[in-house]
This record gives structure tokens, C-alpha cells and sequence, in this order.
């Protein structure tokens, strides 16, 4: 199964796919709405709103969580 | 040629040594764990330990990754576009019982873990609210589930699965907590949220 390389979530099914594109190595929570991948900043910050959505953690908190994630994922690197 | 299978060996002895460090960590505890106790029961050299892992923290953190990439897989494999809210919820204590010992370890630690291993059980707690969510959100428009904030759904159901595994001795002792109370967590579980109340 194929691991998004901006999120880490595993895309099982077609429409976990950026555009539904089986091809592509990120998901659709990582595409823009025209399908090209976020940038770090954009998703940074999305994926600090939905841990603190979720699971209620304080802002900052969660940013330096989602950061660190960030860090391990191939699309972030550089 | 011979690069490629060294570099496969590798990765093999890399993997079995997660394997050992995680039933270590299960057994013994996340904090009181040492390098030597796992190099000793993957029946390695203390120094095979670190040509795989820089530092033992980095060895703690991707023990912790592989559980939560597994719990993740496991997730989507159990669960569809179309399924329940309690499926949802059954399929995430499938994977949490198919470690179980290895987790009650991890939440009953976590205050005084490293940044990295804290970091990666927000990313495993992360992965499974996406899943409750999603479902959770229909369940709630469609009235079948009571409308709350998200977090609070959400950490009511952790709270209930994390205070019965981190007092595994006293509820399920020598025993599975998730095989012994999992299904009557759940079914209490959804009669609190469920909008109409028991069933």
C-alpha cells in the first residue's frame, strides 16, 4: 500500500489519491484544490487546525507535534 | 548485487530488532527498557543496536512509528467508506489488542517520554481521529450520534479505552483488556453519544 509522502497516511482506495490519480505519491488532504501538493507552510498549519480539532491539544502544542512529524516524511527533506 | 542483498539483510536484522525492542518495551516498560536488555534478547551484540538506531531514542521513536503505521494499516484494511461509527471503533481496538501490552506501556509513559515519542503518539492519535471523525460527522448530520465538540468525542473515548489499559493488572490481570472489556467499553461508549440512548 502507498504512504503519502506529505502526511503518512496510507492510500488504499483510488479517491485516497490527490485527484483520484493512483500515480500520485500524496493524498487528497495533501492537494491543493487543483490538485499540486501543498507546500510545507500550507500544510504545517493544516495539520496543526485538525490536532487541535481533533483531539483539543493547544495550538502551539500541536504545531511543534505536527513539525516533528513533518520532519520524518519524505516530501520534507529538504 | 551483493550491495543490495547486504542492504536487504540489513533492513531484516533492522526489523527484527523493532520486533524485540517492542516486546522488550511491553514486558519491562518503556523508560526501564535498556539497549542491552533488547541486544540481548535479539541474541545481538550491545553495538548491533546502534549501528541500526543513532540513539536509543530514535530506536523508542520508530517502535513507536511502526505500532502506529500498523494500527493505521489495520484501520484502513477493517473499515470503509460506509461502515458505523462502533466499527470504526471496534477496528481501532483490534489494532491497539494486537500490541496491547506494547501500548498500555506507551500511554502509561507518556508524561515522562522524550519530545520525538510524545510527537509520535499525537501523529497515532491523529491517524485514528481522522478515521471517528469522518464517520462521526455523518453519524451526527444524519442525528444518530449526539452533536458535541469533536475533541471531546473524541478524548471521552480515549479516556475510557486509556484509564482500563493503563490499569491492565487490576482489570484484566495476566489477560487482554481489549479481548476482556472491549466489547462492553464500546456498547457503553455509544450509549452515551448515541442520540436516542441505549440499545
Amino acid at each position: 500500500m502507498k504512504i503519502c509522502i506529505a502526511c503518512g497516511m496510507p492510500m488504499k482506495a483510488k479517491e485516497d489519491f490527490a485527484m483520484g490519480d493512483e500515480s500520485k505519491d500524496y493524498c487528497k488532504y495533501c492537494a491543493r484544490p487543483d490538485g499540486t501538493m501543498q507546500n510545507y507552510d500550507e500544510k504545517l498549519e493544516g495539520m496543526t487546525e485538525f490536532i487541535v480539532k481533533t483531539q483539543g491539544i493547544d495550538q502551539e502544542a500541536a504545531r511543534n507535534a505536527a513539525r516533528g512529524m513533518m520532519e520524518k516524511l519524505p516530501a520534507w527533506q529538504n | 548485487m551483493a550491495v543490495s542483498q547486504r542492504q536487504k539483510q540489513k533492513a531484516e536484522t533492522k526489523k527484527f530488532l523493532i520486533e524485540c525492542a517492542m516486546e522488550q518495551f511491553a514486558n519491562k516498560g518503556l523508560t526501564a527498557t535498556r539497549t542491552a536488555d533488547i541486544a540481548s534478547a535479539a541474541e545481538v551484540s550491545h553495538g548491533t543496536i546502534f549501528l541500526h538506531f543513532p540513539t536509543r531514542e530514535r530506536l523508542l521513536e520508530e517502535v513507536i512509528e511502526e505500532f502506529g503505521s500498523r494500527t493505521a494499516k489495520r484501520m484502513h484494511e477493517l473499515i470503509d467508506g460506509d461502515c458505523t461509527l462502533e466499527e470504526v471503533l471496534a477496528a481501532h481496538l483490534k489494532g491497539i489488542g494486537e500490541c496491547e501490552g506494547f501500548y498500555a506501556a506507551l500511554i502509561s509513559e507518556t508524561a515522562v517520554l522524550p519530545e520525538g515519542a510524545r510527537n509520535a503518539l499525537i501523529m497515532i492519535q491523529s491517524a485514528i481521529s481522522h478515521h471517528i471523525l469522518q464517520v462521526a460527522e455523518r453519524e451526527m448530520d444524519a442525528g444518530t450520534i449526539k452533536t458535541m465538540p469533536f475533541d471531546l468525542l473524541f478524548n471521552t473515548w480515549i479516556g475510557l479505552i486509556h484509564y482500563y489499559l493503563s490499569n491492565r493488572a487490576l482489570f484484566a490481570p495476566e489477560d487482554s483488556v481489549i479481548s476482556r472489556h472491549g466489547q462492553r467499553l464500546t456498547d457503553h461508549y455509544m450509549n452515551l453519544i448515541s442520540e436516542k440512548g441505549g440499545f
